[in-house]
């Protein structure tokens, strides 16, 4: 794999995160998130399982402890960021809380260089056009009664950047297939853990139908089974601080489907100067990083 | 023979999952047709040959028949399903000099346009027939079928080929098996 075919899977993995609102919508709010998140998780483990149960029977042989330890802090770190940004994304309206969940592309660079690791400057440039997008986006409808949102969102993107930079380090040498299946297994369990503390009526009480179930299998096999596997093997041949980055556009395709699709599906993005402004500044930040240079362009050569 | 038999089950059921949902819900009101499953398409042909192509076609109405879309369109829907992932394999296998490796901006954007072919030859064969059976909007239908044929192809049709070839190690069918 090169450069090329790593940022074009990140971008797709991007592309699928974002219609994760779109699968959401085919579910009632009678199911609660974290139900949703436990049946998806431990269904796409389960589809994993059975699609290379060899391949991921030698690879716990071979790293054993290691690999579920390694699964375990990223699921921990993986629930952590998500109940913040659930928590944290009902004090903002649908396109400023889309920008606020891309501070991670900000965030990343400044962890990664307090940690005396090695930022280009092609990463700064980047990370200062989508932090310029942000503001402009979120800064014209922001109020103090979002403030605690606004913490909470914070937090939940430092943790995200945590996860991403191990993520990074760990699917270098670990395979990516073996690794997806156990953090999904880990992801579920912990998902149950707390769906049974908010909800304790539990499983028994989902309002099974075809619609639940269909989209339930969509979601396992699209976004936790291809998605997150194609993640952590693009990670391989990607920067942390890279993969960021493109994992902004989420924001341009959230906004394109709160644009063009029904409101009965989605809440509806009114889009206004400022919001256009923010993902051109977006949009600008990928192109320094999706471009190779040409000193990068002879290296891939 | 026996790995081929299992081979051949194991593209049904994959088929079968990605598939299955979309046909007993309707994910975007106003839009019925949305078939993730053409994804498949190219895979089917670039990595499994001419039977792989068939399975696609046959699945395809199997589809229909479960969900109870069954007409004489389903003949054109047939023989469109098997050419357009067919057409991608006699490009690759038969008229060009090198395989398809996803490696550099050209070889993606040939596959691209190739799958855009694909998609039109696809449409050019279904919408007449439902046009002249339904009483339907043959342009609309016509831009729906191209969507489906061409989009997810070449969205996540793409990554996936990247991934079963790097990551997997998948070997596409040589040239003289095809």
């Amino acid at each position: 794999m090169n450069r090329l075919q790593a940022n074009i899977c990140l971008l797709c993995v991007t592309l699928c995160w974002s219609t994760e609102v779109i699968i959401f919508a085919c579910i009632p709010d009678s199911v609660p998130p974290f139900a949703t998140t436990c049946i998806t998780s431990i269904a796409g483990a389960m589809l994993l399982c059975l699609s290379f149960l060899k391949r991921i029977k030698e690879t716990i042989r071979r790293e054993g402890a290691g690999l579920i330890r390694r699964s375990l802090l990223l699921g921990v770190l993986n629930c952590a960021y998500n109940l913040l940004y659930l928590y944290g994304l009902k004090y903002f309206d649908v396109s400023s809380g889309a920008f606020t969940l891309s501070m991670t592309a900000v965030v990343l660079p400044v962890i990664l260089f307090t940690a005396r690791r090695k930022v280009s400057l092609k990463t700064w440039i980047s990370a200062a056009l989508v932090f310029a997008g942000i503001l402009l986006a979120v800064g014209s409808n922001a109020g103090v009664g979002q403030f605690i949102g606004g913490v909470l969102i914070a937090s939940g993107c430092i943790i995200r950047a945590v996860f991403i930079i191990l993520l990074n380090d760990y699917s270098a040498s670990g395979d990516p297939v073996s690794l997806s299946a156990v953090i999904s297994a880990i992801v579920g369990v912990l998902s149950a853990v707390l769906w049974l503390i908010t909800d304790p009526k539990g499983f028994g009480v989902l309002p099974w139908n075809t619609q639940i179930i269909a989209s339930l299998v969509i979601y396992s096999y699209f976004i936790v089974a291809f998605a997150q596997t194609l993640n952590i093997f693009a990670q391989k041949q990607s920067t942390p601080a890279n993969a960021t980055i493109i994992y902004s556009m989420e924001i341009v395709m959230s906004v394109l489907w709160g644009t063009v699709l029904p409101a009965s599906l989605i809440d509806r993005i009114e889009l206004t100067p400022w919001i256009i402004c923010g993902l051109v500044m977006v949009v600008l930040g990928n192109l320094v990083v999706l471009i190779p240079s040409r000193q990068e362009k002879t290296g891939e050569a | 023979m026996k790995h081929k038999i299992r081979t051949y089950i194991l593209l049904v059921f994959v088929y079968l999952i990605v598939a299955a949902p979309f046909k007993v819900m309707e994910v975007i009101p106003g839009f019925a047709d949305i078939r993730p499953v053409t994804l498949l398409g190219p895979i089917y042909a670039l990595f499994y040959g001419i039977p792989g192509c068939v399975i696609f076609a046959v699945m395809n109405l199997v589809m229909d028949i479960v969900s109870g879309d069954i007409a004489w369109s389903c003949i054109a829907g047939l023989l469109a399903n098997f050419a357009g992932p067919f057409f991608i394999l006699y490009y690759w296998k038969r008229m060009s000099r090198e395989d398809l490796h996803l490696r550099s901006m050209s070889n993606i954007m040939k596959h691209i346009v190739l799958i855009i072919f694909s998609a039109v030859l696809e449409a050019v064969i279904i919408t007449p027939s439902v046009a002249f059976l339904y009483d339907v909007d043959w342009k609309l239908f016509f831009i729906s079928v191209l969507l489906n044929t061409s989009a997810f192809p070449i969205l996540f049709g793409i990554p996936l080929t990247v991934f079963i070839q790097e990551e997997l190690g998948f070997k596409q069918i040589s040239r003289k098996d095809m």
